[in-house]
């Protein structure tokens, strides 16, 4: 598994990563794509986002999403229609 | 503006290739990608689209007059965003740099679809847009270069790095 950018982070992100890529593999490509590892995911997320703060990455994701937000693409069409 | 653009068939099939690249890193091939982490992530239920944004964090050294110009920045953020659609088979990643974009941007897109006439094998494209600010304006040809050939070489090694994984993977499966 890969590092996180928060060295706090990384026992967090080696258990979502191990749920996410499990279910990636044995339920999302098998055509099963309700969510898992939500939890886990709210967990890490939290710790990466403190770090994200700290370096002062917050800032310029804020930046990039504004040209690219990350949305998904049914929302936007809903938004057109 | 400069372009790099590469395409390759991996011979393993499309859904082998999309686990693995959420597996391809630490790899010894890329030593350069430190850590990656999700930041957001969901499942678009009406296209059962996965959408995943994640940070990618590098350490390389850069010209040393860029070098200077950013305060001494070995480390670098991408922001990566991709979109897998299982049902066609595709998995598209887009990612930008999150450092120096004031002085460069570094786009790069990369595709990993079935093949058509080989259900088991996989075409990989991608393809990078490199293009300078207009304060270093005087200095792009170099800089552009400089990325250039760093993406060459990059991309050289993550696809000898991401074959290792798959084949990784075909023996543990």
């Amino acid at each position: 598994m890969s590092q996180s950018i928060g060295s706090q982070c990384n026992e967090l992100k080696k258990e979502y990563d191990a749920c996410f890529n499990k279910w990636y593999s044995e339920k999302f490509l098998k055509g099963d794509i309700r969510p898992e590892c939500e939890e886990l995911f709210k967990k890490y997320k939290d710790c990466v986002m403190v770090a994200v703060k700290q370096k002062q990455i917050d800032k310029l994701l804020v930046e990039a999403r504004k040209d690219d937000p990350f949305t998904s693409s049914s929302s936007e069409n809903k938004g057109k229609s | 503006m400069k372009l790099f653009e590469a395409t390759h068939t991996f011979f393993y099939d499309w859904s082998q290739v999309s686990a693995a690249n959420w597996r391809k890193y630490p790899n010894a091939n890329c030593p350069h990608v430190v850590a990656i982490d999700v930041l957001d992530r969901h499942v678009d239920p009406e296209t059962g689209v996965l959408r995943t944004e994640r940070l990618i964090t590098c350490h390389q050294t850069i010209p040393g007059m860029l070098n200077r110009m950013c305060g001494g920045c070995t480390i670098s953020y991408a922001r990566e965003v991709s979109e897998i659609d299982p049902q066609n088979k595709v998995l598209k990643m887009t990612s930008c740099n999150l450092s120096m974009n004031h002085l460069i941007n570094v786009t790069e897109t990369v595709t990993y679809t079935e093949d058509p006439t080989n259900l088991s094998r996989t075409l990989f494209k991608q393809e990078a847009r490199i293009k300078c600010g207009e304060s270093i304006s005087r200095f792009a040809g170099y800089i552009e270069n400089f990325f250039i050939q760093r993406f060459r070489d990059n991309a050289a090694q993550g696809r000898k790095g991401f074959e290792n994984v798959l084949m990784g993977q075909g023996e543990a499966a």
